[in-house]
């Protein structure tokens, strides 16, 4: 075996191995698997310290000091609760720039996953601050909480700027709950959330002035000064710098649309320096096609195709696959080559990155079909340990079909066309009659618990998908979901 | 994240906050030492740094102002109201001779948190001077320390209120 040649040591060194027919080294991917969860590990532990630490350089300031009396506790609970909501607040900004570190242990959806998870508790933690202060200074002065509060707001620098950034912050979590940000427009909700600067920008005075935070000579100082510059910086470079040179660095342009189904249509792009983008197929970027309406909008897709590096002679060349779903989609059919395209990305862990054992399972439906076949085309397995599903009303809606069944017979991949009309109940990720066969995942894939298994698909569909995958019991480091619903 | 790595977590968060609680509840004690040491009036415009210690009860900002006659010569200090705030504690005392205002000492300066302590720091020298030389306290409060200034001329006028003057 080849592990036993090749200890793990140089497998690193080694250059990428040839896409297909060769195998990989055994326990590539497993070595490669556990360090990614304990790198994700690692980040989550750093989460949580960070806050721990803002409370225990709080303590090591002399903050316990105010258990004293009531007053002071009141107060003291107040600015423990305003630490840790103002550090779950720069959390939130760190997992939402897209650093390259969290998207590859985690991947985006899950950092924006916890990102959302973190809102509302942000929220009530700085509510909490607010009315524990009020509390705890008004029972200082003999006044009622509200008094106190009219008074701050009049009588202190800084805090009817800590008022308003109470009241952003209110505006940006509520109009994300999911309730009220499906009655408006994705727009409304962006121009709303960018209001979050505003919010962090207006809460910093109060804390310079009024609260202890930066007072010289503590430790503090340093520690919310290294965050709150540490965050601003990743929010400019990893979301302004980077995809700007990215951008600039690939300069990619459409080269042509073409229809694929009445619905579905490929945007060729042609651009520079691609082979930096070499494994990014199944990836997402968000693009930003730059014509007169449309440069305003920036779309999540993944690659259709592995990017083709170009040569002295001719251009490298890119591909993505688009359903006609929204409004925005159905102008970008009729987007004109020659368009430029801006670029942020790519993101996210459907790749290879995501492998932890040898054989793979790719289970697809719909426009989710084509982030799979880029993923076909260059994620390392031997012949015989890949199993394809792809699922469609009927052969039509098999975007990419042939493209992905040439791959197959090149790579040597069990495929499966799971065609008709949808079933209900327990399986319904299956055909109506293969469910009332009493057919299930087992009847396809052998051996699935010590697979990866890639699910790419409309997120109904997903769900019912996932809940067989895990009950043929595969467990969650293995399963690789991309969700499609934005 | 995994049970292993949560449970290091945990017994690190543990550690971490012990670790601050022990050296904090150090400054507490010193802290608390500085403002004894103000109180008994042998320093004047001192800063005493971490918690407060008299932040608690809101006892009213009147009444309380005893003056007290040092004797030998005309001069004759006499002490301000304790004015709450919410960062702590003002009291000043104040020494008139010959019917002037001669010194103000502070007793007490807020110093409910770090950054109050350091705004008095800053402002009690400043009010001094100027109430030495406007002879009342009738002067401006200093930008910044609003609160503290208040206080500090609140306590002034009822030890000038007390000594007649």
């Amino acid at each position: 075996m080849t592990s036993l040649l090749n200890p793990d040591t140089s497998a690193d060194s080694m250059p990428a191995p040839p896409p297909a027919g060769r195998p990989p080294a055994v326990d590539r991917f497993r070595t490669q698997s556990r360090r990614r969860l304990a790198r994700a590990d690692l980040l989550g532990a750093v989460g949580w310290l960070s806050g721990v630490a803002a409370v225990a350089l709080w303590l090591a300031d002399g903050g316990a000091s105010g258990f004293s009396s009531f007053a002071g506790t009141m107060t003291a609970l107040g600015i423990v609760a305003g630490l840790i909501g103002m550090d779950l607040v720069l959390l939130m900004l760190l997992l939402a720039a897209r650093i390259p570190v969290v998207d590859n242990a985690i991947g985006h959806d899950r950092a924006l996953e916890i990102h959302k998870s973190l809102g509302k508790p942000a929220l009530y933690l700085l509510l909490a601050h607010g009315l524990f202060v009020a509390i705890g200074y008004g029972a200082a002065e003999g006044l009622d909480p509200l008094s106190e509060s009219i008074s701050l707001w009049i009588n202190v620098p800084d805090m009817w700027l800590a008022f308003v950034s109470m009241a952003l912050f209110i505006a940006v979590v509520v109009t994300s709950l999911v309730a009220v940000r499906r009655k408006f427009p994705y727009e409304f909700w962006y121009v709303v959330h960018l209001l979050t600067y505003a919010a962090v920008g207006t809460a910093i005075p109060h804390q310079f002035s009024v609260g202890g935070l930066f007072a010289e000579g503590t430790w503090q100082r340093w520690y919310w000064l290294a965050l709150c510059i540490g965050t601003g910086l990743a929010l400019a470079w990893f979301r302004v710098y980077q995809p700007l040179a990215a951008s600039f660095r690939h300069q990619l342009t459409v080269s042509r649309v073409v229809r694929v189904s009445p619905d579905v249509f490929s945007i060729e792009m042609t651009g520079r320096n691609l082979e930096r983008l070499s494994g990014a197929g199944g990836r997402f970027f968000l693009w930003r096609f730059l014509a007169p309406g449309q440069w305003w909008q920036s779309h999540p897709f993944s690659l259709s195709a592995e990017p083709v590096p170009g040569d002295r002679n001719r251009p490298g060349k890119l591909r993505i696959t688009v359903r006609n779903l929204g409004e925005g989609s159905a102008r970008l059919a009729r987007i004109r080559p020659g368009t430029k395209v801006a670029i942020e990305g790519p993101y996210g862990l459907f790749s290879t990155a995501a492998r932890s054992r040898d054989d793979v399972v790719m289970i697809g439906a719909g426009i989710g079909i084509t982030p799979l076949r880029s993923l076909l085309e260059t994620t390392p397995f031997e012949p015989g340990h890949a199993t394809v599903l792809i699922r469609g009303h009927d052969e039509s809606e098999l975007f990419l079909g042939q493209e992905i069944m040439a791959l197959c017979q090149a790579r040597g991949v069990t495929l499966f066309h799971l065609l008709g009309p949808r079933s209900h109940g327990d399986h319904a990720w299956l055909p109506r009659d293969v469910a009332q066969a009493g057919f299930g995942l087992h009847s396809y894939v052998q051996g699935i618990a010590d697979a990866d298994v890639y699910v790419c698909g409309p997120s109904p569909w997903a769900a019912s998908v996932i809940r067989d995958v895990e009950l043929a019991g595969v467990p969650a480091e293995q399963l690789h979901y991309e969700r499609f619903d934005w | 994240m995994r049970i292993r790595a949560a449970l290091a977590t945990a017994v690190a968060s543990a550690g971490i906050l012990l670790a601050g609680w022990q050296s904090g509840a150090h400054i507490a004690e010193t802290g608390a030492a500085t403002t004894t040491s103000l109180s008994s009036s042998t320093k004047s415009g001192g800063t005493s740094s971490g918690g407060g210690t008299n932040t608690g009860s809101p006892s009213s900002g009147t009444g309380s102002s005893s003056g007290t006659s040092t004797g030998s010569t005309t001069a004759a200090t006499f002490d301000g109201t304790q004015v709450q705030t919410r960062f702590g504690t003002v009291q000043v005392r104040v020494t008139i001779q010959d019917g002037k205002i001669t010194e103000v000492t502070p007793l007490q300066l807020t110093d409910a948190e770090r950054k109050s302590a350091q705004i008095s720091s800053r402002a009690a020298p400043v009010l001094r001077s100027e109430v030495l030389q406007a002879q009342s306290a009738n002067v401006q409060t200093i930008g910044g320390a609003t609160v503290t200034s208040d206080a500090y001329l609140t306590s002034l006028q009822a030890a000038l209120d007390a000594a007649n003057f």
